[in-house]
């Protein structure tokens, strides 16, 4: 896909070259995850699996204006299945770019990898690209199979929603990239994990609004980009326009733009940790 | 001639002297923290104690030079060569890369350099071998068809071709080294670094790993290589320089034939006589410079075996005592130094200094 872009337009040498090396990093990532059939196998059993959990729990759930967008009253498994949807676009940002790093550290590959004239933004960078896109694939089947049971996406503002998921995917990304940083230095993925799987999405609305959480913990919930994002795509699906959406919109494009340097540059000290600490190949 | 830790031979003797050495080391030091646990992170306030690898270590390589690193395990010479390829940085000292200094320009040297692992883990185990080089090519720089035929290209070289679409799981060790050589040779690389290339590989690929970075590589295609390895015979066989590393010091530096000599202590005679000459033998231990004569009795005379001190021309005095005897010589031969005899004279001298 990357290889085919570089191909079709003129790009200066360096893109061309970027994009190459971003589809060779795509055709690798795809390949192992396949390779491992159980495990590519049951991630989409888990979706099917997680939506029928969910229709039936939200059968014990009135409907009511909190799930909805602007007043208008919408049903839990509505509010929640979106939700659920698109915070795996969080859960990916957060384990795609450290797991990429472990997986290379213990199969003795990173240090090759850091040998060839490849650069540090791209060689983390790219590992989000399978992993964004699978994650899609993912989230619309996950969406398909809740229309299924009944989830009503028929007010869908389609862009409005693609403007979402990529804000979405640039802001969680840095979060992933920092995360890499973390295990490049500390070998193990600590508190990460636990903070973006439990912590956010206690504060960030995934389950429940934010409207229920006490008024200091809304305020902390505001601070997280999850919060921002699931409002968006929330938006999206009920039909507003971006630019009713705009205060999310740009809170999402401010801390990407943020987030983005710094997770780049903690990524690369800890690369120079390590090759200072002789640890870069180390786990 | 003198062997000394610095070095004994000029690099460039014989060469234009303008011309950039591929590799360029000075006075560098490495050193590890000890420990990299947060414990020991805070026992230490934040200044974890470093252990040295690497002292003041200082060398050229040539341009299409085979330069050999030698050591025994844990003597240093994968963290020097991880220095070369810019996977370690150096405490102090500088390093070059064909003229780029390998500290502020990382990256414009890794368009020179290839890396031949020693870590035969370093592939994706559930990728094809193809599929491996593919990606590692293309990250090397090397794109579609190019890359497609430089994969053929190298997969020739180690003898690898038929192998190419099975999975690298199924791969024995010594096609892993092998494929390891390969993906370093994929982006055309002038200089490369071969950590133990040939240490898990059976003889006769050995061999033919050996002939392709000497023969093709260096002799042929004029490139650069510097080859980690413990193994003495391989370093004194193929390379042109070789630096013996030892506790993280170069205790040698010359080439093999140089090392040899330099390492020298005597040489070593065995003489067959006829008879059983005791006076030669006393007058033989007499002769300044004649370190040790022994006589062994052997059939239907003696062996004498003379060590002379390699410095002087004893062995002129030695030849006429022995024409001067009346005594009937049988058989005359001096012997060669061997490598193994150079790396323990090396290598024991540091130990007990």
């Amino acid at each position: 896909m990357m290889s085919a872009l570089a191909d079709l337009f003129p790009f200066p040498n360096r893109i061309r070259n970027t994009l190459r090396k971003s589809g060779a990093a795509f055709i690798r990532d795809a390949k192992l995850a396949v390779s491992y059939d159980l495990a590519f196998w049951t991630g989409w059993l888990a979706i099917v699996v997680q939506v029928i959990g969910f229709y039936f729990i939200s059968k014990l759930i009135a409907a009511s204006p909190k799930y909805g967008y602007g007043g208008h009253a919408a049903s839990y498994f509505d509010f929640v299945i979106v939700n659920l949807a698109f915070v795996r676009f969080q859960a990916t940002a957060v384990q795609c770019f450290q797991s990429a790093i472990r997986n290379d550290q213990l199969a003795g590959t990173l240090e090759v990898i850091m040998a060839t004239p490849t650069s540090l933004p791209v060689i983390i960078l790219s590992r989000g690209l399978w992993a964004f896109t699978f994650t899609l694939t993912q989230v619309a089947v996950f969406l398909l199979l809740a229309v299924m049971f009944g989830v009503n996406l028929s007010h869908v503002n389609l862009l409005t929603a693609v403007v979402f998921t990529l804000l979405t995917v640039l802001c969680m990304s840095p979060l992933g990239v920092m995360s890499a940083a973390s295990i490049m230095t500390f070998k193990q993925a600590g508190g990460t994990s636990f903070f973006m799987g439990g912590v956010t999405q206690l504060l960030g609305g995934v389950l429940f609004p934010i409207s229920l959480l006490p008024l200091p913990l809304q305020y902390l919930s505001w601070a997280l980009p999850i919060t921002h994002a699931l409002n968006g795509i929330r938006g999206a699906v009920h039909g507003a326009t971006l630019a009713q959406l705009a205060p999310e919109a740009i809170w999402l494009c401010v801390a990407s733009a943020i987030l983005l340097p710094i997770s780049l540059w903690s990524f690369s000290r800890a690369v120079e940790r390590a090759k200072i600490d002789g640890t870069l190949g180390h786990y | 001639m003198a062997v000394s830790a610095r070095s004994t031979y000029d690099p460039k003797a014989g060469t234009d002297q303008h011309i950039v050495p591929a590799v360029l080391v000075r006075d560098v030091v490495k050193s590890f923290p000890i420990s990299l646990s947060i414990g020991s992170w805070i026992s230490h306030r934040g200044s974890v104690p470093r252990r040295t690898v690497l002292h003041d270590i200082s060398l050229d390589v040539r341009q299409g030079e085979l330069f050999g690193l030698l050591g025994q395990n844990g003597a240093g010479k994968t963290t020097l060569l991880k220095l070369l390829a810019t996977l370690c940085i150096a405490d102090t000292g500088q390093i070059s890369i064909a003229g780029i200094d390998a500290r502020r320009r990382p990256m414009a040297v890794k368009h020179k350099i290839g890396l031949c692992s020693s870590d035969e883990r370093s592939f994706y185990f559930r990728l094809t071998a193809r599929e491996n080089l593919r990606f590692f090519g293309a990250f090397s720089g090397l794109f579609g068809d190019r890359l497609e035929q430089r994969i053929e290209e190298v997969a020739a070289l180690v003898d690898l071709s038929p192998s190419l679409n099975s999975r690298f799981d199924s791969f024995s060790s010594g096609m892993r080294q092998r494929l390891s050589v390969a993906r370093a040779l994929l982006g055309n690389p002038e200089i490369i670094f071969f950590d133990e290339p040939t240490r898990a590989v059976d003889p006769l690929h050995a061999r033919e790993i050996r002939a392709l970075i000497r023969d093709e590589l260096v002799t042929r295609q004029r490139k650069t290589a510097v080859l980690a390895t413990n193994s003495l015979e391989e370093a004194w066989e193929i390379c042109d320089t070789v630096a013996v590393l030892h506790k993280g010091r170069i205790v040698a530096n010359g080439p093999p034939r140089d090392l040899n000599v330099g390492l020298m202590r005597f040489v070593r005679y065995h003489i067959r006589l006829d008879g059983s000459p005791d006076h030669l033998v006393a007058s033989l231990s007499a002769i300044d410079g004649v370190l040790r004569v022994s006589a062994l009795p052997v059939l239907e005379g003696v062996s004498l075996i003379l060590e002379i001190d390699p410095g002087g021309n004893s062995i002129n005095e030695v030849l006429r005592a022995l024409a001067n005897s009346g005594t009937m010589v049988r058989g005359f031969r001096s012997e060669e130094p061997q490598p193994f005899d150079v790396f323990i004279g090396l290598t024991h001298d540091v130990s007990t200094s």
